[in-house]
């Protein structure tokens, strides 16, 4: 069980079965985390917002960091027009963050390593975004797949090629969280694995790469979660502010 | 020739001046180590959506396998232009700092 290192993905049913038609809607261990790393946003949140001291504490510091960062994050990349999504692009960014982050703690799971959590995230933000668009624009939103100053004998050819790369966007989106978090979570229990395997003579030199590889998956934790934010904002950018 | 106060109100300058300099470069690392991760996923998903609608239109019109080929290289072709254009995107940030 333990030597296995993609064992840690395996989703599993906590509790009774529920079935609703021919969809199995029964709590496992995956739901399990999104819950609790939603109730640990809620608690983080609640205790930094409690008091709301001039002289903030350190829990106070950390939201208001978590604030300003998205905020910057928003009007670096998307312009004033796009703060009404603010509480959108900052609970999305936070979500992935703390799943990302509550997957780092041994024995726990990973919910974004999973590429129906991710994908989900990333068709509703596609959808989203492409609604944003034709509301604001109309058809007009169209001209997107036409760039200008193109020849009329390779429009048909640019068109499908706009268009492919407009569709592409869910599927780099949630690909890359999705591969990042897996990549990384199954190269520590693999080199975790080299520890046991090679015992107290040769285990060092993996147990030492384990650390390191520790803190690389932190960063990148972070980073997955700072990219995905980032990506909404250019996409909702591009719905806002159309231009070619 | 230069007072005192002179020199510590230039230094106070510099010093903010230093720090602006070092919390610029800070971000743009750290977003210039994100959008490596970006631009190396953006070409492999334009290939994969590509293939996948020229397989779908394969099985609409019962012409495998033409389709499928004529839409991966179109797909290999949106890649690349995903690709440029987010370099592109990334130079002007970095002009703009």
């Amino acid at each position: 069980m333990a030597t296995n290192p993609m064992h840690q993905f395996h989703v599993y049913r906590i509790g009774p079965e529920i079935k609703i038609g021919n969809f199995d809607l029964s709590f496992t261990n995956a739901s399990l985390f999104m819950v609790v790393s939603v109730l640990t946003i809620l608690l983080f949140f609640y205790i930094g917002t409690k008091k709301k001291a001039i002289v903030p504490t350190k829990v106070q510091l950390l939201t208001e960091l978590a604030y300003s960062f998205v905020s910057k994050m928003i009007s670096d990349t998307a312009g004033s027009k796009a703060k009404p999504y603010f509480a959108f692009i900052f609970s999305l960014f936070i979500f992935v963050l703390f799943c990302n982050m509550l997957g780092m703690l041994p024995y726990s799971f990973t919910v974004t390593s999973h590429i129906i959590v991710t994908f989900v995230l990333a068709i509703f933000i596609f959808i989203g975004v492409t609604i944003i668009g034709f509301l604001k624009h109309g058809l007009g939103y169209l001209k997107l797949f036409v760039p200008s100053g193109v020849p009329i004998i390779l429009l048909p050819l640019i068109v499908i090629i706009e268009i492919i790369s407009y569709l592409s966007r869910p599927i780099s989106l949630s690909v890359r969280l999705f591969a990042n978090m897996m990549a990384g979570h199954t190269m520590l229990k693999v080199f975790g694995g080299f520890v046991i395997s090679l015992g107290l003579i040769g285990g060092w030199l993996p147990l030492s790469f384990s650390v390191a590889l520790t803190g690389l998956e932190i960063l990148v934790a972070f980073l997955q979660a700072y990219v995905f934010a980032i990506l909404t904002c250019i996409y909702l950018n591009d719905a806002l502010n159309l231009h070619h | 020739m230069k007072k005192p106060e002179d020199i510590t109100t230039r230094l106070k300058i510099a010093k903010k001046k230093a720090k602006k300099y070092n919390e610029n470069n800070k971000n743009q690392n750290s977003s210039s180590l994100g959008s490596a991760f970006k631009l190396s996923t953006e070409m492999v998903a334009s290939v994969f959506v590509g293939a996948t609608i020229g397989f779908i239109l394969d099985n609409w019109f019962d012409s495998k396998p033409w389709l499928t080929i004529l839409f991966f290289f179109i797909g290999v072709s949106a890649g690349i232009l995903n690709v440029v254009r987010s370099a592109k995107r990334m130079q002007k940030n970095t002009e703009k700092v």
